[in-house]
């Protein structure tokens, strides 16, 4: 059983799928809204040809690759090289029934699963063998994670997406702050860790379906981390160790294309306190962005995302606010600096006892 | 002991090349040889030497993903770790390597 699926493992594989679409997004994402920019007021003004069109066009086609690429790389993750082709082409099948990312998540541990299947039970004489990899397989793995995906997997997802949508767009304005304040706290919680991750794909979904305001709360609570934490820092020089204020030389750019990953390790060395700074300020910032409806034309980009909002300037009160709240409360309850902070970037932890190393979770194949 | 190593994790930005380090000087301190190589988002750095890995004792993993060039290592003891809990406490996780290499030895 194990080689077929590894629920222990489920979860990398679903992080596999996502490391490799994340290119994908910010070329093509980046690439479509560099087009937009040219559009001006309207994608219409760009007709059917010239630079504009082609850039937007370029990222619109990307886009459409978001589902494959993260069905495929899922498939590969558990299957390796031959589940690669039949995921992309169940990836393509659910971006074309409306199953989106769920759909894509879906079909590729399908995909995965019969590829395991396939390689564990069908065995050929040895001249033959080489016709598994090239033919058997992706063969079955397509025509059955296809049909499953029609027969099986389309219904339901559509269905749950569909009362999803309903219920998030029949949510009242009182409750519109709180949903709004949530999902700025995920997109913010772990700095583009899976749980951001499980916020963008649920905005894209949302996107997808003409829903845009829960796109402008991601993309400004993924912005909060790296400028809340430079304020902070400006604010409380001596509570940041002289690494971190390297680190955050090159954070606040990443920023400012809604990269946060750079802001990690000065996380890491203070997570509780930054984080629950982070989330604050991503909460309010948030909320209020839902509530005052703010829509985004574009999926990524970070600032190059602002002019495409229905307004920009409520964008960036949004995210000022929220990155000072968390500026404020971070410079408040960080502790200062000690000399052995300073040392801590090199700290490598230290011998444990037996029972303590028991803890150590490790896999030996 | 003779150890390669690989790094990988999600985004490929910055815990790849945390685990990297951690592991590196932590393996050291503890007198062992090692080369680690990282998956990040550009790709294989410091790819592995394949003469390193033959002659490694182990193969360590801290990944978060699934890698690239995985058939290296067929026939080799493997043991596998999430980047957290590697860069949580290098030492204690190469003392835990060392313990299971001793009770396990070579595959």
């Amino acid at each position: 059983m194990k080689d077929i699926i590894n629920f222990k493992d489920l979860k990398r594989h679903i992080m596999t799928g996502i490391s490799y679409f994340i290119p994908l997004v910010v070329g093509a994402g980046l690439t479509m809204a560099i087009g937009r920019v040219i559009a001006g007021t309207s994608v219409d003004n760009l007709g059917t040809s010239g630079l504009g069109y082609w850039m937007y066009q370029t990222g619109n086609l990307g886009m459409q690759l978001m589902v494959p690429m993260l069905c495929a790389y899922i498939a590969f993750s558990m299957g390796g090289r031959p589940a690669l082709a039949p995921g992309f082409i169940v990836g393509w099948v659910s971006y074309n029934i409306n199953t989106g990312f769920i759909g894509g998540m879906l079909g590729g541990i399908v995909v995965g699963v019969v590829v395991n299947i396939c390689k564990k039970y069908i065995h050929l004489p040895k001249t033959l063998e080489v016709l598994k990899g090239m033919l058997i397989i992706p063969f079955l793995a397509t025509a059955i994670s296809g049909l499953l995906m029609y027969a099986v997997i389309q219904g339901p997802i559509v269905w749950l997406m569909d009362a999803l949508t309903g219920l998030l767009e029949s949510m009242s304005n009182g409750s519109r702050f709180i949903y709004g304040g949530v999902l700025g706290a995920m997109a913010t919680f772990d700095f583009g860790g899976p749980v951001n991750k499980t916020a963008t794909a649920f905005c894209n979904a949302l996107y997808a379906e003409g829903i845009r305001d829960a796109k402008t709360v991601q993309i400004i609570a993924s912005m909060i981390q790296p400028f809340g934490i430079a304020i902070s820092c400006l604010i409380a020089r001596n509570k940041y160790t002289k690494a971190e204020k390297e680190t955050l030389k090159a954070a606040v750019p990443m920023g400012c294309f809604m990269i946060s990953e750079g802001v990690i390790p000065i996380a890491a060395r203070d997570l509780v306190r930054v984080v629950l700074a982070c989330v604050c300020g991503s909460f309010v910032a948030g909320g209020l962005s839902m509530v005052w409806g703010n829509s985004s034309e574009l999926l990524n980009g970070g600032f190059i995302a602002f002019p495409f909002f229905t307004s920009p300037v409520q964008g960036l009160i949004c995210l000022a606010l929220g990155s000072a709240i968390t500026g404020i409360i971070l410079a408040v309850i960080k502790k200062p600096v000690t000399e052995a902070d300073e040392k801590a970037e090199e700290n490598l932890g230290q011998e444990l006892s037996d029972e303590a190393l028991e803890e150590i979770d490790i896999e030996i194949m | 002991m003779k150890m390669v190593g690989v790094a990988a994790c999600t985004a490929g930005i910055a815990h790849t090349y945390i685990a990297r380090e951690k592991l590196l000087k932590a393996a050291r301190l503890r007198g062992h040889e090692i080369t680690c190589e990282t998956q990040g988002n550009i790709g294989i750095e410091d790819e592995l030497d394949p003469k390193d890995i033959r002659e490694a004792d182990v193969v360590i993993l801290a990944i978060d993903v699934a890698i690239n060039k995985m058939e290296r290592f067929a026939g080799k003891r493997v043991i596998k770790v999430d980047t957290s809990t590697l860069i949580k406490n290098p030492i204690g996780f190469i003392q835990k390597v060392e313990k299971v290499m001793e009770k396990q030895g070579k595959p």
